[in-house]
């Protein structure tokens, strides 16, 4: 693999950083604090500067928590990745990484179903969510999606690709 | 009813309570690897304490919350409210950063949540 060529693609998409490999918490951590350093010397507001934050946070603990609670192991199925790009002040946060069928299916739902949703349609599931006693075992309150869609402009994009008999390939878009 | 105070990291709050003033205190920002086990024995605590106590007041700066978090934070203040509900003087002091509108919005949202005395303040430099 050509290093100038993948480097080259990242910056014809506007990519300044991006992660692929296990995620730990450690490395969303670090990312996510080399990323807000990175946004505020470009003297963007704070509050923009937040939003893209946060959408990388639940995005990358999205896809971290899933492998968790799924117990996948193999390490090619633990491979994800997430990419912070920016074109014209417009800042792009993906996340990619490997579900089991059903769930790419239930994934593809929920995100239309959130598209779908009006502000204050939003607010009052999120409100019901937090209400909501969490089942045992659970890492997060599956509000998620809802955080993301109530920072981003438009809708969210996923997409998701066939890989195997077990597992494909997740992915969602959102635009800050 | 010893409160052991936690002490902060970049990915979590620095949460300690002064017994004289009966206030908990929650600084920093808030985004553990897991929210629920990092809140778990604070919660467990404040189950306690609004049992024994004639009050208790949350005075809380936390300018970001993951959302998993914010779960947390309405289960604390769920406490609190049940608490009021039997009589203990609940009440929550929520600073924000006047720099960051959302931390402003998320202030409102969750006041909407509590009906005991909830202060909005911005954080002073």
């Amino acid at each position: 693999m050509d290093l100038y060529d993948l480097r080259s693609e990242f910056n014809k998409s506007g990519i300044m950083m991006c992660f692929n490999g296990p995620f730990s918490h450690s490395i969303i951590e670090e990312t996510g604090k080399a990323m807000r350093t990175y946004l505020t010397a470009e003297n963007i507001a704070q509050a923009a500067v937040l939003d893209v934050f946060a959408v990388y946070i639940e995005l990358a603990q999205n896809v971290r928590n899933y492998l968790v609670v799924r117990e996948i192991t193999p390490p090619e199925a633990l491979s994800s990745i997430i990419t912070i790009a920016q074109n014209g002040g417009v800042y792009t946060v993906s996340s990619g990484n490997m579900v089991l069928h059903e769930d790419g299916k239930a994934l593809l739902a929920r995100v239309e179903e959130v598209n779908g949703m009006t502000a204050e349609v939003k607010k009052r599931q999120y409100r019901e969510l937090l209400r909501q006693d969490l089942a045992p075992g659970l890492i997060g309150a599956g509000l998620g999606f809802l955080e993301i869609s109530r920072r981003t402009t438009g809708k969210l994009e996923c997409t998701f690709r066939v890989v195997d008999d077990t597992f494909g390939f997740f992915t969602l878009t959102a635009i800050i | 009813m010893e409160f052991i105070t936690l002490e902060p990291t970049s990915a979590t709050p620095s949460i300690s309570y002064n017994p004289a003033t009966q206030t908990l205190y929650i600084i920093g920002e808030s985004y553990p690897e897991n929210s629920f086990d990092f809140y778990a024995p604070v919660i467990s605590w404040l189950r306690t304490a609004l049992t024994e106590l004639p009050g208790l007041t949350l005075d809380i700066a936390v300018t970001y919350m993951n959302s998993s978090s914010t779960k947390c934070a309405f289960d604390i203040m769920d406490t609190m409210e049940e608490a009021y509900g039997r009589g203990v003087k609940s009440a929550i002091i929520w600073r924000y950063d006047r720099e960051n509108p959302r931390s402003y919005e998320m202030a409102e949202d969750f006041r909407e949540e509590v009906t005991f005395p909830f202060v909005i303040e911005a954080i002073e430099e």
